[in-house]
């Protein structure tokens, strides 16, 4: 998707002299310099370089299977801790002699899973409850908004380390407790822009035409906010990616044999000083993945809305 | 005001009391039994039962959270199993740490997300900004236990400049203080930048502009003093969210702080030092928040108290 | 919303009072809160860095390695486990056993606390029902009885039992002595030794503690005049505070953390043989239909574990594996056998006795001896090439492995443990683990559900036998049955390993993973 509302907008500075010429004082040089058109550049060149890495990561994880890579599991006691490129182990190995690329790639299959679920479950729980709350008022947005800020005062990763204590680290509870970890923020979101949206004449149209609340909310209030929610949705993929590698991190991530990328890293860290590639390497994948998360959504969040403002 | 300071003190204590209540009947439901931790693992089912019996763990839960409720309101959170002190006193020891740790963060992260907002806002989307954007980015996609461990491996290994660990010079402070800070530069620098791009494009600031007013006044005086609400806002939740630990750095780097000490506490099951930490960081975060909304008429005559709770 | 310079004028000009105020407030209260660094030793400081917390110089109800060197330099017991895993003896000048169930001991001249006061008969029998008394005690285990101690004269006594303790020398290494007045039935926090140093300040929250020479020390006086220390769980911050020279000692590292160290310029590597056994131990609570109740599917288990590629690769030499079933430093030890490793002749016997599809549960908790996971990670793969699957579960510390153990949350079939021996005996380690009764078991009680009544029995004539060499036998015999019953998949002793700084000299590592401070020297 990223790609191909890129494509078009990269063709419009050099449309511009396609146009026909009109006497103006504006030229095209002018334009170009033109904060909306930097503005526009900006915006696309954070989605072509977002769209680049996340797929430079995700790519390669979603083909983990098919690459021809040694099994993530697969030890070989000689070759142990073999540094990158040594033997046909792009990545090197780890102290076990398994190949860290494998490793990594197959981590990520566990750790993305964790991320999207745990956003599709909080932007679900989010929008819902952030909804609601914005359109009923009254005692709904008391209670859901109490919660939001009770939960903002939790020392928070503590609570993630003792749910997951208290459930076991299985991958539902972990996504679980990453989705609730992140369900403020699209709630707030929602809420406020639905609290915008009550107040228009196309709601009170539909109040009059007789229809019930909760349709009214459904049909016409959320289609109307989801889109900009959804972009949050996309930057706390980020962030959820890095919540499980701290978790992971700090031992509560799922059990082996999941090797997921947290976990790696925190293996590598008793080898540190010997073999810098097995933290360093898992870590840089984690940035350059979550940089272009972070990257496509600011990007998709600064695009000019073209499209609304021809309607 | 007296009234509303009033409001705002009852709620922030219900919140206080609420976590601790959950965090009280969480800790319990969770696996793992203090007496185990304390007694060690060759004590015998007799012995463990008698641990019980002296900690009081052998009585049902609400018997607990009763004795507990009494405790709180003479101050008295028990005593810690494994630190056999009270438990709020190991906890008081811990918190000056923290409190340096999270005070030197949020100083240096003003100190330079503040300018350097400012210096974003000022030539937005220019190519000197762009590349700047995409580091703020990259800044906030990096997970801190792994930027961590590079400053430690950097600057403590390869180039011994700074300790590793723990905190006996001022030097001990250098590393932990910029991993916090990098990922809060981040997130702040990119907030100020968005607040000032707002102003910048308000009608009051054409208008002072068209009057010839200096641009350095233009954008300190009258862009920085409107955003400096909802930025004096953010420094201050992000420095009440330290409070509550900064649970991963102080784990990498050794800290003697509350981070750390939650850990140990989480891992030997030692309830009175939980809730005590518990307790207090959540007092601390909830003071800090309303220190941060009484300032917000001081900032700013336009907010009246009773009202900015409404919004 | 028009803004007039005038009214911008005064709104700056609050805004600057307010936000000054109001960051003024902010700031002092958290600056007055804050810390200042904790400080850097001097030139003829030691500092020491462990990986557990000392929460307390007493060990009443918790005792681990690392703390026994910081412990034995503030407080002393009438003996203590010398290089040799033998008794010596420190505050008593005599520990003999005048008849079976009596010992007579004679306490040494001018033994003294920090303090000055002299050390009485009477502060050793309070020591010995303060730790009788402490709940979760993890001294009174050891003792099958506490002795009773009635004076003779001024500095002689006797300890009497109902049975005899032939081991009672090696027991009392663990009572640590304190004024009878002071000692109470719990941890002790403060108070006086009669140790080579003496604390001056400590930090409970943050695990550190200042040790400064006990000037009326009653023995030869230490060479370090003060020792600091300090707490760092994390292994890698350890190695590199020792690298980058912020610490001088540290101890209990791991086999990598070994391998980071050797060569380096200025570090020193000490090791001993440990009194720990770290095992892969069968589940004994299995019914008798399921295969692993069999000791020739056991036996036929450990032929699949490459125990060499394991002590080599995976633990880098800084373990051997075991020959007996207590490691071979223990007094009392004798050799029943070695594990080997034949992976065809493993899948052929399990083929043949019907035990194919194995699906074998492993379980440990993390940090329960060192590369904990690699060696599980390694197993995994090593019974998958004998066509037995395996699954591990990792528990976190503070978890609930305990009950996994006994039994009560599931099931598991193997189990990643250690034990160790602090009195530095073979017979403490049999009776700990082999000498399960169905008594016990009724509570859960032994040692993974062993439970086999003529090893008990073999054991209980060991250790009550008073005749050294007749003693030395039973033990034999005892361990050799133990063997027979293959409790194990794989043993091995881990070695205990420490790193110094090379100005740290005369730093002698015995195998209970301690060391005399007193002898420790700092060169210039």
């Amino acid at each position: 998707m990223s790609l191909d509302t890129a494509a078009p907008t990269a063709g419009l500075p050099d449309g511009t002299p396609e146009r026909k010429p009109s006497p103006s004082a504006v030229t095209k040089a002018l334009i170009a310099k033109a904060g909306a058109t930097r503005r526009r550049n900006s915006a696309k060149w954070k989605m072509r370089i977002g769209a680049l890495c996340t797929l430079l990561v995700i790519i390669p994880i979603l083909l983990a299977q098919v690459l021809p890579l040694p099994d993530a599991n697969h030890q070989d006691l000689s070759a142990r801790r073999l540094p990158p490129l040594m033997d046909g182990h792009l990545f090197g190995t780890d102290q076990l002699g398994r190949d860290l690329l494998s490793r990594v790639l197959h981590g990520g299959q566990v750790s993305l899973t964790i991320g999207v679920l745990a956003v599709v479950v909080s932007g679900a729980i989010g929008i819902i409850l952030g909804a609601a709350a914005g359109y009923f008022g009254g005692w709904v947005d008391t209670v859901v908004s109490r919660v939001l800020e009770a939960q903002m005062s939790l020392p928070l990763l503590m609570m993630l380390l003792l749910v997951v204590a208290l459930f076991g680290p299985s991958i539902p509870v972990i996504t679980g407790v990453i989705a609730i970890a992140q369900w403020p923020e699209v709630a707030r979101l929602t809420r406020s822009m639905v609290l915008v949206e009550r107040e228009k004449p196309y709601v009170s149209a539909a109040r009059i035409l007789g229809l019930h609340r909760i349709q009214i909310l459904i049909q016409h209030i959320i289609p109307n906010v989801i889109k900009q929610a959804t972009l949050v949705v996309l930057l706390l993929l980020a962030q959820a990616v890095l919540l499980e590698s701290a978790l992971s991190f700090l031992g509560a991530g799922p059990q082996r044999p999941f090797a997921t990328w947290g976990r790696i890293i925190s293996d590598g860290q008793d080898y540190i000083t010997t073999s810098w590639w097995m933290v360093t390497l898992p870590g840089l994948v984690i940035v350059l993945m979550v940089v272009g998360v972070n990257l496509l959504g600011d990007g998709l969040r600064d695009r000019p809305r073209r499209k609304k403002k021809g309607a | 005001m007296t009234n509303y300071i009033l409001k705002r003190l009852g709620q922030g204590l219900l919140t206080v009391f609420l976590t601790v209540s959950t965090v009280f009947i969480l800790i319990r439901l969770a696996p793992g039994d203090p007496a185990v931790s304390y007694a060690g693992p060759l004590a015998t089912t007799e012995q463990l039962a008698k641990v019980r019996e002296q900690f009081g763990l052998d009585r049902p839960v609400l018997e607990q959270y009763w004795i507990f409720l009494q405790q709180l309101f003479t101050g008295n959170l028990g005593t810690s199993y494994s630190f056999q002190a009270p438990a709020l006193q190991v906890v008081a020891e811990r918190m000056p740490y923290t409190l340096t740790l999270a005070t030197a963060s949020i100083l240096l992260t003003a100190v330079v997300a503040i300018p350097l907002g400012v210096w974003m806002s000022r030539r937005p989307d220019t190519k000197s900004e762009f590349g700047v954007n995409v580091l703020t980015i990259a800044g906030q996609s990096m997970p801190d236990f792994w930027t961590g461990i590079m400053l430690l491996t950097g600057f403590a290994v390869l180039i011994p400049i700074f300790p590793a660990s723990g905190f006996a010079t001022w030097g001990g402070l250098v590393l932990p203080t910029v991993t916090i800070a990098i990922l809060q530069i981040a997130l702040i620098s990119r907030m100020v930048r968005r607040e000032m791009t707002t102003n910048f494009a308000a009608p009051y600031l054409t208008v002072a502009r068209s009057r010839g007013i200096r641009n350095s006044i233009l954008t300190w005086r009258y862009a920085m003093g409107n955003s400096a609400i909802p930025v004096f806002t953010a420094l201050g939740t992000r420095f009440a969210a330290m409070l509550n630990g900064v649970v991963v750095v102080e784990v990498v780097f050794a800290w003697p702080g509350v981070g750390s000490l939650i850990v140990r506490a989480l891992e030997t099951r030692d309830y009175p030092l939980i809730q005590a930490t518990v307790l207090l960081t959540a007092l601390l975060a909830v003071g800090v928040q309303l220190v941060i909304d009484l300032a917000y008429p001081l900032l700013d005559p336009r907010v009246r108290l009773g009202k900015a709770a409404a919004a | 919303m028009t803004v007039l310079p005038q009214g911008s004028e005064i709104s700056r000009r609050r805004l600057l009072q307010f936000g000054a105020a109001a960051g003024f407030l902010l700031g002092t209260g958290s600056i007055a809160g804050c810390a200042g660094p904790t400080g850097l030793p001097g030139p003829s400081t030691l500092t020491l860095a462990l990986n557990r917390s000392l929460v307390s110089l007493d060990n009443k109800l918790n005792q681990f390695d690392a703390a026994v060197t910081v412990q034995r330099a503030v407080r002393q017991g009438l003996t203590a486990i010398g290089p040799e895993t033998k008794p010596v003896l420190v505050l008593a000048e005599s520990f003999k056993m005048t008849k079976p169930t009596q010992w007579t001991v004679k306490l040494r001249e001018g033994v003294r606390y920090s303090d000055g006061t002299p050390v009485v008969i009477e502060d050793i029998a309070t020591a010995l029902k303060m730790y009788q008394q402490v709940q979760g005690s993890f001294v009174a285990g050891f003792f099958p009885e506490f002795p009773t101690v009635v004076p003779v004269d001024e500095r002689t006594f006797l300890m009497e039992s109902k049975n005899p303790i032939p081991i009672l020398d090696s027991l009392m290494s663990m009572i640590l002595i304190s004024p009878a007045a002071k000692n109470k039935p719990e941890e002790l926090q403060e108070g006086v030794g009669s140790g080579p140093y003496m604390v001056t300040k400590f930090n409970r929250g943050a695990g550190t503690y200042s040790l400064k020479r006990n000037e009326n020390y009653w023995g030869p006086a230490p060479k370090v005049e003060n020792v600091e220390v300090r707490f760092l769980p994390e292994e890698s911050s350890r190695v590199i505070a020792l690298r980058s020279g912020e610490v001088d000692v540290i101890d209990s590292i791991t086999p990598d953390s070994r391998e980071q160290l050797a060569g380096l310029p200025g570090v020193v590597l000490a090791e001993a043989s440990s009194l720990r056994l770290n095992q892969i131990f069968y589940n004994f609570r299995k019914p008798a239909s399921h295969p692993l109740a069999d000791v020739r599917v056991r036996e036929a288990l450990s032929w699949a574990v490459d125990g060499e590629a394991l002590v080599k690769d995976v633990l880098v030499d800084s373990v051997s594996a075991a020959e007996g079933v207590v490691p071979s430093s223990l007094t009392g030890y004798s050799k029943t056998g070695s594990y080997t490793y034949d992976p065809e002749k493993a899948k052929a016997t399990l083929k043949s006795l019907g035990a194919t599809d194995l699906n074998l549960k492993i379980i440990w908790e993390t940090g329960e001896f060192a590369s904990d996971t690699s060696v599980m990670e390694a197993l995994v793969e090593m019974f998958g090439a004998v066509g037995v699957k395996t699954q591990l579960q990792q528990f976190e510390p503070g978890g609930n492995i305990l009950a996994w153990r006994q039994g009560k949350q599931g099931d598991w079939d193997l189990l990643g443990n250690g034990f160790s021996s602090p009195t530095g005996l073979a017979i403490t380690m049999m009776q700990g683990m082999y000498a399960g009764t169905a008594e016990k078991e009724k509570t859960r009680d032994t040692y993974q559900g062993y439970v086999v009544p003529e090893v008990q029995a073999k054991i209980q004539a060991a250790s009550s036998e008073v005749d050294p060499v007749r003693r030395q036998q039973l033990l034999a015999t005892a361990q050799k049955a133990i063997w027979d019953t293959w409790p194990c998949a794989w043993a091995f002793v881990p070695k205990s390993v420490l790193a110094h700084q090379k100005r740290v000299d005369g730093l002698s590592l015995a195998p209970t993973n301690s060391y005399p401070l007193v002898d420790v020297r700092l060169e210039a």
